[in-house]
């Protein structure tokens, strides 16, 4: 039914640093608090539901945050991580054959609060680029609240990236097309899979944290 | 003309564009005694072999690439290398007038000397003699202890470690070359690139407007550290995915020794921040090998907008970095590969 990504293979592990214990409760509907101290419901996720972040295919469904959540893990077979940080390695054998967009969605919960780490594989101006970034279930004003970071290393070098989750209110083509996330060139990204052997493997391996700023 | 001028805010130059000329001694040096050894040079500053010896190696046709290499060695070494030369480089006509083998092709296979035809005739027994022998490397006298067979050594002479260094100028085909205190001497007097001590920075870039980056534009800055000179390079130009800027910095020494020090680059604003931290390639590799290899840090041209407080109408990047010496030794497996594909 949904078009399986057999090529792009996930190897995670998952670290659980939680400095402080976090209720986990699931709220079903957010009740925002705006500056000027109304209160109030604004974006009720179910009055003003989110479209499907799951990227690449042509899912329509709309809903709030916890039917998507459950949606993305039975519908789409979304992995979901505990804890606010991860380390992922994205393994290619052939990546100069990836012509089409291609995509992995992982989600994370941590905060009480569910994240979306995208990682793609795409062209700009026919130039093959590699991006990740992050995007927030909820809305824009909950998501700057948050931050995240990003790292890829290998071979000597090392890239961050610091950055702010966008809302899943955006599509994630609007965020990749924005660039804000890492974004490497696939040049530099089989440097950092460089090793001993010669093989052109893409070897990436990403790891990141989430935290809330308040 | 030139308009657009990228400015640095740590210093208060503003940066030469192309169409600046520098105004330095000859790109091809004669003496000099921090200049290097220079082969193919024609001219009287050769020593002192038998003049007749010098005629005879001399092509007709180009006066030129059948010289042995100057040096201050005794006349065996001059001979012998001029002896190996000779089996390589040389077509002979049926009178035994010797010439070039690349003047050979532009003379249409006539001798320009007695317009005989020139034959495919080779000197084997030179050839074998050239074989055999065992000569020092060109740069004995910038310190190489080593000697090779004649065929090997070109090779080990293009990879060897006390040849002089190329100037690492970004922007002009500069074709100085010397060892790095010379070097760093000739950046500061004829390029006017600012010198900076100390291993951290903190540079504002500023481009009033950053549309324009059809020419590749270019800043260079030389830090001395830990008793080490790096060349800190700061560019826009064009990448396949539209306009970039990059900044990275080179070692200047051998590849080996730019192993022991890593440095890091921090651009950010808006509460985003972008990091690069890598080791600093070797003034060997030429700057446009490290450019093209996306070896440092990129920022295409929309998220530098963004970075430069949000108006977007001007470039005002403030690059953040600094340099260090790694404690232990660099990991074995650490190679770089060969980019230029």
């Amino acid at each position: 039914m949904e078009p399986r990504i057999n090529h792009l293979q996930i190897e995670s592990q998952v670290h659980e640093l939680l400095d402080y214990p976090v209720c986990t409760n699931q709220i079903t509907s957010t009740i925002y608090q705006c500056s000027n101290d109304y209160t109030g419901e604004v974006n009720n996720d179910k009055e003003n539901p989110y479209n499907c972040p799951y990227s690449g295919s042509k899912c329509t469904a709309t809903g709030d945050t916890q039917w998507l959540l459950q949606h993305l893990r039975n519908d789409h077979h979304v992995e979901m991580h505990d804890g606010r940080s991860f380390s992922h390695r994205y393994v290619h054998h052939n990546p100069k054959h990836l012509h089409h967009a291609t995509w992995m969605l992982t989600l994370l919960d941590c905060y009480g609060r569910q994240l979306c780490l995208y990682f793609e594989a795409f062209h700009l101006k026919k130039t093959p680029m590699y991006i990740a970034y992050m995007q927030f279930m909820g809305d824009e004003e909950e998501a700057t609240s948050f931050s995240y970071t990003l790292e890829i290393s290998g071979n000597g070098r090392k890239m961050t990236w610091q950055g702010v989750p966008r809302s899943i209110r955006d599509s994630h083509k609007t965020v990749r097309d924005s660039q804000d996330g890492l974004i490497i060139t696939r040049k530099l990204a089989l440097y950092f899979s460089a090793d001993n052997s010669n093989s052109k493997e893409l070897k990436l391996k990403i790891s990141g944290c989430v935290w809330r700023e308040h | 003309m030139e308009t657009e001028s990228m400015d640095c805010e740590s210093s208060t130059r503003s940066i030469p564009n192309d169409n600046e000329t520098y105004h330095f001694s000859s790109t091809k040096k004669h003496a000099g005694a921090a200049a290097a050894v220079v082969t193919n040079i024609v001219g009287p500053t050769s020593t002192a072999a038998a003049t007749s010896v010098y005629e005879l190696l001399e092509c007709p046709v180009c006066t030129f690439s059948m010289y042995p290499p100057i040096h201050q060695a005794d006349d065996t070494t001059q001979f012998r290398d001029s002896v190996a030369e000779i089996a390589l480089g040389q077509a002979y006509c049926h009178n035994g007038h010797t010439l070039c083998s690349t003047c050979k092709v532009r003379v249409h296979n006539r001798c320009p000397t007695c317009r005989q035809e020139l034959g495919d005739i080779r000197c084997l027994a030179l050839e074998k003699v050239a074989e055999s022998l065992e000569l020092p490397c060109k740069y004995y006298n910038l310190g190489c202890p080593e000697i090779f067979p004649y065929y090997s050594k070109l090779n080990h002479e293009s990879l060897c470690n006390f040849r002089p260094y190329s100037c690492p100028y970004a922007g002009s085909e500069c074709g100085v070359v010397g060892d790095i205190p010379f070097l760093v001497s000739h950046l500061r007097d004829d390029h006017k690139v600012d010198m900076h001590a100390g291993s951290t920075f903190n540079h504002r870039y500023v481009k009033s407007n950053p549309r324009e980056v059809e020419n590749a534009t270019w800043m260079l800055t030389v830090f001395q550290c830990f008793g080490q000179y790096f060349c800190l390079h700061f560019e826009a130009f064009q990448l396949g995915m539209g306009p970039v800027y990059m900044a990275f910095l080179r070692f200047m020494g051998d590849e080996e020794e730019a192993r022991s020090y890593s440095y890091s680059l921090e651009v950010g604003g808006s509460g985003r921040k972008l990091t690069w931290e890598g080791t600093p390639r070797s003034i060997r590799d030429s700057h446009r090998k490290v450019r093209d290899s996306n070896d440092g840090l990129i920022i295409q041209r929309n998220m530098a907008l963004f970075f430069s407080s949000g108006d977007r109408k001007e470039l005002k990047l403030r690059i953040t970095g600094k340099i260090w010496k790694e404690q232990h030794s660099p990991d074995s497996g650490l190679c770089i590969p060969n980019l230029s594909s």
